[in-house]
């Protein structure tokens, strides 16, 4: 049975050298692929989990990379050894991979059939007329609508999840007998995902091959994988049968990944995070439902805080010169109530508004009509003055922590000039043991007043992003996708950070996302939102528990739930 | 006190430091600027502008060695010595190069230099002229290390008095261009619209004139002079920073942390000094450099034109204006040296530009 191993890594370790000083990111793995499996491998970001599927390819930048040691055998080959003109058979050809940029792996400036095409061309010996109508038989392989029109037509004039099985298709033309797919749905909204999956699993045994499906979401990886291989920090910390893994995990670290994600069925007081499992203080108080009603009650019954009355928001593409310019809906006419106190979660996929709406709130893109009452004013038609005044009061954290701090500014200075611009504590020296006090409340300590954004992790960075949003000591703040940019993990500790300082600070969240997850554990009322429209609004576990809407079936069902 | 070891510019200057050729030619401008700074108090000759005439050793090779007899000018000055250290001495000695003397009683008997197997006039001089009648301190043996210019003039002073030109050109005509570009840029890459249509508007007509054709329509309304040529270069140079402000700008304007600014409520002139324009440095820097060596190679060719700075002022460009054709006379190096030089700074400021850009891109 030894030689039914289809790809063999032994012993692999990785060194990574930046500046002479040589790091090993890959320690000591060994695993291996049967033939006719999905083996799924799960790990956070710098878990080296791509590092590690690069090499097989032999993919890693080859002058500050080096395998120090082990070997990877595929087909009686070690592949560490092949020089780069020998890869180029096994490239494409015998191990394939598809990338989590569908936007930036296809080639823009070449129609989506031709770039197909080029690889048939290639590796294969047929004909250009038999290559096409390969490429057209691959496009219906993978479902694409219209294959005819996808194959004259370029990168941009198809969807993120088309695009996606375009590069399926590519991967699997020279049908390969290994498919790397690095986190192929990370980029596509739920629903597309779920397609993708069931597309990948079905072409797995219409092809007879086998699968390396990377990803950081375990519940994912464990409705396709057969086996599962958990990564932390270069290492495999455990691997086994699906589940097995899931039911009885055995190292602490997949205990945490897996219960760091908001569970759908009940709520955690406080989400169990890595440092709770190795130090075994998980707090399991839940929020009973009745306990969830009784301080709902509380809130609804004052002023709403935020009125939003039938605001939409039009965009013009102008299509030429002559022609009549084209509208586009990006909300429509939305409308809600926002009380103090009160989490508002806000979901939908991406393109359905979501963002548009939280930036008329902010007054940051004006809305095109509908009104905005904020204590009753209406704050669309506030003057300039009057706007940087409210911006005390309304207050937004972002998706991405590392592209909303300006990275030539130290942590502290970023914190301070807000507070400075708004007339916040009356000398700098007020200001800085302000500061160094936020610091403290979000987790980080006085160390970091005086270093730069890009010295912090993600985790780190969207605390400091949460620090000065905090700073201005506002009434309500707007989550959009503030934690989607990060692992489970990190994700659980920003969550119960943001439930936290709610209850310290009593602020009002609009909390945006696409992951029904998180929204449900972290809001009292939900809006799905669907193509700029309002699907369905009502409490959060009301929503997930009988879905009204078909939009919404849609979605809830869309969610990898795991085993 | 504040801590700035991981600051972005902390780490591209680190980096800066690595870097052979960007090192190097650092120094070699701070050198340059050093030579140029104190130019009178090096060169050889440091009568103003080194004008110091001596027609029968006039283009010479480098290394030309003749005897001087100096003769003290007699005029006194009121110069002092900070002006005579800065702008050169107002009233230089009178030199004759001679090719022997003879004292005869109270009276000193010359020949004058001629070149070419002549024979110089002789003429005589009363002792007196000299202090204590010594004359032994008056008679000396002058070296030209890079020879004489078709006047007489030491080419080695010239060279080093020619400096000046060229580095205040750069220095100044970038100043300007940083001053009008950033600003026109950043208004236009900012707010957009029709304010940037308009500014593009003026920024494609200004590149659409050539620049020489610019710089002489601006010189004939300023006048001719070498501040007029100046401010002329600066004003055509403008268009690249403003061109490239105001892509940066608009690039930068879509980044998170300027949204950021916007909902923390800053003022938008808060926005593009504090928020966008450290941000965008890097490839302003690395056209300024691109922009110091251009504003040298239009100096010289402006000098060149005669356009430029007005004899007897020394410019690089106009010396080689001055003896370009002595290069087929078999003096090539009367042009060559002013041409390596402009060649040496030129190449200077560009591997330091290069090697900045390097520095700057942190990405990678």
């Amino acid at each position: 049975m030894q030689n039914s191993k289809l790809l063999d890594i032994k012993n692999l370790s990785i060194s990574f050298s930046s500046e002479g000083i040589e790091s090993e990111i890959i320690h000591n793995i060994s695993y291996e692929l049967q033939p006719n499996e999905i083996l799924g491998i799960v790990g956070e970001s710098g878990s080296g989990k791509s590092v590690s599927s690069l090499a097989i390819l032999g993919l890693l930048p080859k002058r500050i990379s080096k395998i120090t040691q082990g070997t990877i055998t595929f087909n009686q080959q070690n592949l560490t050894s092949l020089s780069s003109k020998q890869f180029q058979s096994i490239r494409g050809n015998e191990i394939a991979m598809i990338f989590q940029e569908p936007m930036s792996s296809l080639n823009p400036s070449m129609t989506c059939g031709n770039q197909v095409l080029e690889i048939l061309l290639q590796h294969t010996s047929l004909s250009k007329a038999e290559a096409k109508a390969e490429t057209l038989s691959l496009f219906e392989k993978v479902k694409l609508p219209l294959p005819k029109r996808v194959y004259s037509a370029y990168p941009h004039e198809i969807s993120g999840g088309q695009k996606q099985r375009v590069m399926i298709a590519m991967a699997i033309a020279c049908k390969p007998k290994i498919l790397i797919a690095d986190e192929p749905t990370t980029a596509l909204d739920v629903t597309v995902q779920k397609d993708i999956i069931t597309l990948l699993k079905q072409l797995q045994l219409e092809e007879q091959m086998s699968i390396i499906f990377i990803s950081h979401d375990l519940s994912l990886v464990s409705e396709i994988a057969d086996r599962i291989m958990v990564m932390y920090k270069g290492a495999i910390v455990e691997q086994g049968d699906v589940t097995q893994i899931f039911k009885s995990p055995k190292h602490i670290y997949t205990k945490a990944l897996i219960n760091s994600r908001p569970s759908m069925d009940s709520r955690l007081k406080q989400l169990p995070t890595i440092d709770d499992f190795m130090n075994n203080t998980s707090n399991s108080e839940i929020i009973t439902s009745e306990k969830r009603s009784q301080t709902q009650k509380q809130i609804y019954a004052q002023k709403p805080l935020l009125e939003v009355i039938n605001v939409e928001k039009e965009f013009i593409s102008k299509s030429g010169w002559f022609s009549k310019p084209q509208t586009f809906k990006a909300v429509n006419n939305v409308s809600f109530k926002l009380y103090k106190g009160e989490t508002l979660g806000l979901v939908g996929e991406s393109g359905c508004g979501k963002s548009t709406l939280s930036n008329a709130i902010l007054l940051l893109n004006k809305a095109t009509s509908g009104s905005i009452m904020y204590q009753g004013v209406d704050i669309t038609k506030l003057s300039k003055s009057d706007i940087r005044k409210l911006r005390k009061d309304i207050q937004i954290i972002f998706q991405d922590p590392y592209a909303s701090l300006n990275p030539r500014l130290t942590v502290g200075k970023a914190i301070m000039e807000p507070m400075k611009v708004h007339n916040i504590g009356t000398s700098d020296t007020e200001r800085k043991s302000k500061v160094l006090d936020l610091l403290l409340k979000v987790g980080l300590d006085e160390s970091y007043f005086n270093r730069y954004p890009h010295e912090f992790s993600g985790g780190q960075r969207q605390r400091i992003g949460i620090a000065r949003a905090i700073a201005l000591e506002p009434q309500l703040i707007i989550c959009d996708e503030s934690v989607s940019a990060l692992d489970i993990s990190v994700q659980a500790q920003v969550l119960n950070l943001l439930n936290e300082l709610k209850t310290n600070f009593g602020f009002t969240y609009i909390f945006i996302s696409h992951d029904l997850a998180v929204v449900k554990y972290m809001s009292d009322q939900l809006i799905v939102m669907n193509k700029g429209r309002i699907e369905e609004q009502d409490d959060a576990d009301n929503i997930y528990n009988n879905p009204k809407q078909p939009y919404t079936k849609k979605l809830i069902h869309a969610i990898p739930k795991g085993l | 006190m504040s801590n700035t070891k991981g600051s972005l510019t902390q780490l591209a200057l680190q980096k800066f430091k690595k870097n052979f050729w960007g090192v190097l030619s650092f120094w070699l401008i701070v050198a340059i600027g050093f030579l140029a700074l104190f130019a009178y108090a090096i060169a050889p000759d440091n009568s103003q502008n080194a004008n110091q005439m001596h027609l029968s050793i006039h283009s010479q090779r480098p290394g030309f060695e003749v005897q001087m007899l100096y003769l003290p000018s007699g005029i006194e000055t009121q110069q002092n010595g900070f002006s005579r250290v800065f702008f050169g001495n107002a009233n230089a000695d009178i030199e004759i190069p001679i090719s022997s003397y003879s004292i005869d009683k109270e009276v000193l008997t010359y020949t004058e230099y001629a070149s070419d197997g002549l024979i110089g006039v002789e003429k005589t001089i009363d002792l007196n002229r000299f202090p204590n009648k010594d004359h032994s301190a008056f008679i000396k043996k002058k070296t030209f290390l890079f020879g004489t210019d078709k006047y007489g003039r030491d080419l080695l002073s010239r060279i080093l008095i020619g400096s000046r030109i060229s580095f205040s050109i750069g220095f100044i005509a970038v100043f300007i261009s940083l001053v009008i570009g950033i600003c026109m840029g950043s208004i236009a890459g900012y707010y957009g619209g029709k304010v940037d249509a308009i500014i593009m508007w003026i920024i494609n007509v200004t590149w659409s004139i050539p620049t020489l054709l610019l710089v002489i329509a601006i010189t004939l309304a300023l006048g001719k002079g070498f501040w007029q040529v100046f401010i002329a270069v600066g004003l055509t140079m403008w268009v690249e920073v403003a061109r490239v402000v105001r892509g940066q700008i608009i690039s930068a304007k879509e980044m998170q942390y300027v949204t950021a600014a916007r909902a923390l409520g800053f003022n938008d002139y808060r926005i593009i000094t504090k928020h966008i324009l450290p941000n965008i440095m890097a490839p302003i820097i690395v056209i300024s450099a691109a922009n110091f060596a251009a504003a040298i190679l239009i100096e010289s060719g402006l000098s060149f034109l005669g356009i430029g700075a007005q004899p007897p002022m020394a410019s690089w460009g106009a010396m080689i204006k001055d003896h370009y054709n002595y290069i087929i006379l078999g003096k090539p190096y009367l042009a060559l040296i002013p041409g390596v030089c402009i060649m040496i700074l030129v190449m200077a400021f560009m591997l330091i530009g290069n090697a900045l850009r390097d520095a700057l891109d942190v990405k990678s």
